[in-house]
């Protein structure tokens, strides 16, 4: 079985638990709840029909006067990036977040996930600019969140 | 060693630490005894740890060097296990083994939580305020001794400024918009609390009011009414600006003692052109007379209609000699022009210049007589009236 650890990366409060939650136990809360420190989730999933073993670290969001830890990054070979689309300035944040995990993480692959796409009209959908790795994801909806972990497997075993 | 008996010790007498003993494999040698309330299974002697702390897994090079040396550590904090929140922390036991401890901080992780908890909704907030304000009109804060302490988006995209200390670098003073002998923002106030006033920057008008907040801080509001306001001063046909447009303008420089040329202007003949060809075609000669004049004049020059086929010029800061060159050649440009549907026609100007007890009727008589002399004299001529 091929084990892997990836994390999920952004602002706070753009729904990275909620993406983990639905992938995982197939919930959603609307309810924000800090995430502090990391937790850390295991799934099971076969990619053409190789065993497959994600270990999911949902680390909490970065704040203004709060950087995550760089402890966190070690031995990751993939992310998602989150970003909330309801808050400009956390789609504009997920180039910082890349280059400080690309720096620790060189060889890593991601994806990145513009969540909350339920709060967007079908035009403002269609405006969006979105490449095979990057995905309008809602945890509330549950539209296109296994989809988005499937991807980063398929990227970290090509 | 003493220090892991310390521990040792404290992992006996109290319920915060609980630990693993791996060895070079990372199997597992022993646990303590409260070590299943952080894990879903109960690990047994002989099983691989990754599988109850994946935590390490990705890590096993750095955590392999601990067992070769004594003063190395390996700590991840904060990590969420089952209910708790524990700190995990690998050092040196012996040469075989290494000693895995996982301290309790659920207590003081919560807490921190709950502050974590309120400073984000308290940015999110903040965050949504912020772009409330900024959708807003230009705003600017001041205290109540005069320091500038906030400005909108607005305000910043209109000054071209990213924060407010730019203000001070650019000496922006916008109570000297308003009137130049204002002296600073309680003057503004003073002069804007009462009632709005238009004020103009730049190229653009606004409509500025003033607020008290809380007694002690003035907001001062500018909402942008250069649009509406520019089309109102227009006129519909040919598009320049209106008399009353030119006479608010040409007031203002008074005033102000500004150096001033004033041009009256008449299109030669002009009666003729709606007898023979219509006065649509009358119309088009309007519109394209206009056009010839606005693309060959400054910017801040302004350009009015007065009425019928007469139309007005206002030169600033502009002084005789080169006013009257400027008005020379754009005789000759009308006067080679090929006007659709009539072909060339000309125009006559009267020029004048303002003195110190002038008036906008004395200064209009001047450069209308002036007019008159150009008529007389043949048309298609430029005539200056002295001051």
């Amino acid at each position: 079985m091929i084990r892997k650890k990836i994390l999920l990366l952004g602002d706070f409060s753009v729904g990275k638990t909620s993406l983990v939650k639905r992938y995982i136990d197939s919930t959603f809360d609307d309810k924000y709840l800090t995430t502090i420190g990391v937790k850390i989730s295991k799934k099971h999933l076969s990619i053409k029909g190789v065993d497959c073993e994600l270990l999911i670290w949902d680390v909490e969001g970065s704040t203004p006067s709060k950087k995550i830890s760089l402890g966190y990054y070690r031995g990751a070979s993939g992310a998602i990036f989150v970003s909330d689309l309801t808050r400009r300035e956390t789609v504009e944040g997920l180039e910082a977040h890349k280059e400080i995990f690309l720096s620790e993480n060189p060889d890593a692959k991601f994806v990145v996930a513009h969540n909350k796409s339920d709060m967007l009209s079908d035009i403002a959908k269609e405006r969006m600019n979105v490449d095979e790795n990057t995905f309008l994801t809602s945890a509330k909806n549950d539209e296109n969140v296994e989809a988005l972990f499937i991807r980063l497997m398929e990227n970290m075993l090509s | 060693m003493k220090n892991i008996q310390i521990i040792l010790n404290a992992i006996l007498s109290k319920d915060i630490f609980e630990y693993i003993l791996v060895d070079r494999s990372f199997k597992i040698v022993s646990t303590s005894s409260g070590l299943g309330k952080y894990l879903e299974t109960v690990p047994k002697k002989g099983d691989d740890v990754l599988e109850y702390c994946p935590e390490f897994f990705g890590s096993e090079k750095e955590i392999k060097k601990i067992f070769d040396n004594k003063s190395m550590a390996y700590v991840l904090e904060s990590v969420h296990k089952k209910d708790y929140y524990v700190n995990l922390s690998l050092e040196y036991y012996d040469e075989d083994r290494v000693l895995i401890l996982l301290h309790n901080i659920t207590d003081t992780t919560l807490t921190q939580q709950k502050l974590l908890q309120f400073s984000n909704e308290s940015i999110l907030l903040n965050n949504t305020l912020q772009k409330i304000l900024d959708s807003q009109n230009a705003i600017l804060f001041v205290t109540h001794n005069n320091e500038i302490s906030y400005t909108n988006d607005q305000f910043m995209k209109y000054f071209d400024m990213k924060k407010i200390l730019d203000m001070k670098r650019k000496n922006l003073k916008i109570y000297e918009y308003l009137d130049e002998s204002l002296e600073g923002y309680d003057a503004l106030f003073e002069r804007v609390n009462s009632k709005e006033e238009y004020v103009t920057i730049n190229k653009d008008t606004f409509i500025l009011k003033a607020t008290w907040i809380e007694s002690t801080h003035k907001l001062f509001t500018l909402t942008k009414i250069t649009k509406l306001t520019d089309n109102m001063q227009r006129d519909t046909l040919t598009g320049v600006y209106k008399k009353s447009y030119f006479n608010t303008r040409i007031e203002k420089m008074i005033s102000n003692n500004e150096e001033v040329v004033v041009v009256v202007i008449d299109i030669d003949d002009f009666k003729a052109v709606n007898d023979t060809f219509g006065h649509q075609a009358g119309d088009d000669v309007l519109k394209e007379f206009s056009t010839l004049i606005r693309n060959n004049i400054r910017a801040d020059d302004v350009f009015a209609r007065w009425g019928g086929e007469e139309f007005l010029l206002l030169f600033q800061h502009a002084n005789m000699e080169n006013a009257l060159k400027k008005v020379e050649h754009i005789r000759t440009l009308v006067a080679e022009h090929n006007f659709k549907h009539v072909g060339h026609m000309t125009a006559s100007f009267g020029l004048t210049g303002k003195n110190e007890s002038d008036t906008i009727h004395t200064l209009l008589q001047r450069a209308d007589k002036a007019l008159y002399e150009a008529k007389k004299s043949g048309k298609n001529c430029v005539k200056f009236k002295n001051l």
